[in-house]
């Protein structure tokens, strides 16, 4: 499989001088299975991109397939979905999975398509669409390829995915807190809480069961991507974000085995300097902790060939 | 008064090497008037940017107060709010202005973004600032900040946008003690044929500056009409016919290179020369530029 990145950055897309190598679209990871169609991971601005590529082939001509997962549907992860080209050309079919929640996937959607919002509803798309909501842990196929997925700790919650496909395996681990300080779900903290305070019993054994499962998920895959918006000091700061760091992806990567680790969701201030100071940082790190795998930090237009390319 | 640029492109931002020399955030200008007023006209993903320099100021200390003309709810028009700094600094209070007809609608329509399936933020009662959202009454003049602002309703493909005229008083006695006047009219629909409408050229009328859409080379907006955007053709015609004194172009389309928007601009001046409007000023709008009226 190839995978490529469209969009790496968290937050809010962030253009100009500064973000231009690393790039300034908000997530989105394409996966392109040998001869298969293509299993893509989130819809920020990224999707706009690769959806015009993505139009020089199949859906160009209505014949296109895609699947696309979304981790969850805070505006970074969706917003480009109404600029994405092959939904507007009849034939072309487009399935759309995402965690359930409390009212249907295509109502959430809809509510983005919709007036006063967006001119063109999501009934007017001229594709064919269908939505399916998922359970934390839900695995099922997609054609060649077997999805996994587990939760993360991030408010309202956000899902995890691991695809494994041509004999290799990537996973996608965005958004999500570090598994120690708080548990986050539904409801809005507008402070920070404090670091220091010990947690109750309950809330500490669900962050490890929920810290387990991603490893789990993990477990000796060619490549994990990792929400590393913060640096350590950020997080402290903002730990009801609900993002992580590189000291916790690389804690994450070394117990699960992986062989590549990928930063990701860069925070929307973080310069092109920021990046290449924070990734040579952990590269050392990694090389004196005797870490076996190589670390990555994604940019658009990165690609990479895993297993059976 | 002083015009800023935070953010020029339409309908989605447009990261890249490609736009970098105009900017790739969407629309958001702010007006800073003689007597430290600040009025912000539009909140897409500039507004972040706006958001930041405004902390190092009083906003940062929970003293800033300003007003906020919202042109219409599509995305690229209200996508930086949540990321607006001041709003969660106690003590702030903003003022909003928009469409929507009445108080509650336009409330909903702000609130719908904040909806806990798209924003941690959950709701608007989750800023910290004061931030009351009313709606504007057309035709009926809002004094704020020292202004006079009157906003009119323009097409906009199947919806409506509101354009907002901004007038600064001078002082009498000192020089150019005349009254300043900005308008800034973005997302405009255009009628098929016949030249711009009378109505918006009579709400034009002798501004020093309009800021006007220009999303399109005119090619691209015959095939696209029904989105309701402007071409710099539209943009000169209605400059022309109001008799401005300076035309911005404004909110780029989002596939447009900057050599692009250069050829646009080109394409701008010489549709101004062709018109009669030699006299006019051409601004392009850029991201981080200044204009002082």
């Amino acid at each position: 499989m190839k995978v490529r990145f469209w969009g790496v950055r968290g937050s809010i897309p962030v253009p100009g001088r500064t973000t231009s190598r690393y790039g300034g679209n908000t997530s989105c990871v394409e996966i392109r299975p040998r001869g298969a169609p293509p299993i893509i991971i989130d819809a920020g601005t990224g999707l706009r991109r690769l959806g015009k590529a993505l139009m020089e082939e199949a859906f160009g001509d209505g014949r296109g397939e895609a699947s696309i997962l979304i981790s969850h549907t805070h505006w970074d992860h969706v917003q480009g979905l109404p600029f994405f080209s092959p939904l507007y050309r009849a034939g072309n079919r487009i399935r759309i999975f995402a965690r359930h929640r409390d009212t249907h996937l295509e109502a959430v959607f809809s509510q983005q398509h919709g007036a006063p919002y967006f001119p063109v509803p999501l009934s007017a798309m001229e594709a064919e669409m269908s939505f399916h909501a998922l359970t934390e842990g839900a695995r099922f196929a997609l054609g060649g390829a077997t999805i996994a997925s587990t939760r993360l700790n991030h408010p309202w919650t956000a899902l995890a995915y691991r695809v494994d496909v041509d004999r290799a395996a990537v996973v996608y681990c965005s958004d999500t807190a570090p598994f120690t300080d708080l548990l986050l779900g539904r409801e809005f903290m507008v402070c920070a809480p404090s670091l220091d305070r010990p947690l109750p019993p309950d809330v500490v054994a669900e962050l490890a069961r929920m810290r387990a499962s991603v490893v789990a998920l993990a477990a000796g895959a060619d490549l994990l991507i990792y929400d590393t918006q913060f640096t350590r000091e950020e997080y402290r700061l903002r730990p009801h974000w609900g993002h992580s760091h590189p000291d916790d992806a690389l804690a994450i990567a070394r117990d699960a085995g992986v062989r590549r680790l990928c930063l990701f969701h860069h925070a929307p201030m973080r310069s092109d300097d920021d990046n290449d100071a924070i990734l040579a940082r952990y590269r050392g790190i990694a090389a004196a902790a005797g870490d076996r795998f190589e670390v990555l930090s994604a940019y658009e237009g990165l690609e990479l060939a895993l297993g059976d390319a | 008064m002083k015009i800023r640029f935070w953010g020029v492109r339409g309908s989605i931002p447009a990261p890249g090497p490609e736009t970098i020399r105009y900017g790739g955030n969407t629309s958001c200008v702010s007006v800073h008037t003689r007597s430290g007023g600040l009025v912000i006209i539009d909140m897409g993903t500039g507004l972040m940017h706006l958001g930041d320099e405004l902390l190092a100021g009083p906003f940062g200390a929970g003293a800033g107060s300003a007003t906020i003309l919202l042109s219409h709810a599509h995305w690229d028009h209200i996508q930086g709010l949540g990321f607006f700094g001041p709003v969660f600094v106690p003590g702030n209070s903003f003022a909003v202005w928009g469409p929507g007809g009445s108080s509650e609608v336009l409330e909903e329509i702000l609130e719908g973004q904040m909806d806990p399936n798209f924003s941690p933020l959950q709701t608007l009662k989750n800023f910290s600032a004061r931030f009351d959202v009313q709606a504007m009454r057309l035709g009926v003049p809002l004094t704020a900040e020292g202004l006079t602002i009157t906003a009119r309703e323009h097409p906009h493909g199947a919806t409506t946008a509101l354009a907002f005229r901004i007038t600064e008083r001078g002082e009498p006695g000192e020089p150019g003690e005349a009254s300043r006047t900005f308008v800034y009219a973005s997302d405009v629909g255009q009628p098929t044929a016949g030249g711009p409408d009378p109505d918006a050229v009579a709400f034009y009328r002798g501004a020093d500056v309009l800021l006007h859409d220009a999303t399109y080379l005119p090619a691209d907006q015959a095939t696209r009409r029904n989105r309701g955007f402007s071409s710099y053709e539209d943009a000169a015609a209605a400059a022309v016919a109001a008799g401005v004194g300076r035309l911005v172009t404004f909110h780029y389309d989002q596939d447009y290179s900057d050599d692009d928007v250069d050829e646009l601009v080109a394409g701008c001046r010489r549709a101004l020369d062709g018109r009669g409007g030699a006299a006019i000023g051409l601004v392009p709008a850029r991201e981080g530029d200044e204009l002082e009226i």
